[in-house]
């Protein structure tokens, strides 16, 4: 009888990991696109409605859902509260906040090296440094849902089949 | 008698694990997993099948060389 629970325990915990794992492989194109959509209207904010940068980050905050609003929200409470420069503060609030998502390094340095380049222009090439990031973006979009459609199924099933594997071991 | 079944079926499940392992492993082109995973199971068995050997060579000989 215990033996029976402890097989179940055993399938259980390690179809969780798998699923676990998987979820991290569905969720990065997912952030990706919200992270791009988000600069988009950062650009439109800044573009047509002349919006300051921490008016306009506050205002994503508040459109975005749950791990890239956390990053706007920082960001802009860090420009209204500290005296840093720009690019310090982003640079802080993705650090902050990029563990709590399911993106990866290179997206990390594609947002560092946008960061770097926010509030030093006109509006012309501001909007051109936005554009650029986003290409950048869609390139890793691509990148990332190719891995999903590879490695999702996989990562669940192998969760699973190692969990009966180490169970028939052990019986 | 019992525990003969119980092995049989437990080197039919590790096969049949192994064999799904190795198929899904193989689909999404880590070839070089894949045949590791087969290799440790098949290594795996081996130790098994060899200690029911080794058991059966010790029974021979108690039968028939009166050394016990």
């Amino acid at each position: 009888m215990i033996k029976i629970m402890g097989a179940a325990l055993i399938i259980a915990a390690s179809t969780w990991m798998g699923i676990e794992a998987s979820r991290h492989f569905s969720e990065r194109p997912k952030q990706l696109r919200l992270l791009k959509s988000a600069l988009q209207s950062l650009e439109a904010e800044i573009m047509y409605g002349h919006t300051p940068l921490h008016e306009a980050s506050r205002r994503l905050s508040a459109q975005l859902p749950k791990p890239l609003s956390v990053l706007f929200a920082d960001f802009s409470a860090r420009l209204t509260n500290s005296e840093t420069t720009v690019s310090a503060a982003w640079r802080e609030s993705l650090e902050e906040v990029w563990k709590e998502t399911a993106l990866r390094q290179g997206e990390f340095e594609i947002m560092k090296q946008f960061g770097e380049t926010l509030g030093r222009h006109d509006k012309m090439s501001q909007q051109k440094q936005i554009q650029l990031a986003i290409s950048h973006l869609q390139r890793e979009e691509g990148d990332a849902f190719e891995k999903q459609t590879k490695y999702e199924k996989m990562v669940k099933s192998l969760g699973f089949l190692s969990g009966l594997l180490l169970i028939i071991l052990l019986m | 008698m019992g525990m003969d079944v119980d092995i049989i079926f437990k080197i039919a499940g590790v096969g049949i694990v192994v064999a799904f392992l190795h198929t899904i492993l193989d689909q999404v082109g880590k070839k070089e997993y894949a045949q590791w995973v087969t290799l440790f199971g098949f290594i795996y068995i081996l130790f098994m099948v060899a200690s029911i050997i080794d058991d059966l060579f010790e029974k021979i000989k108690s039968v028939f060389l009166f050394q016990g």
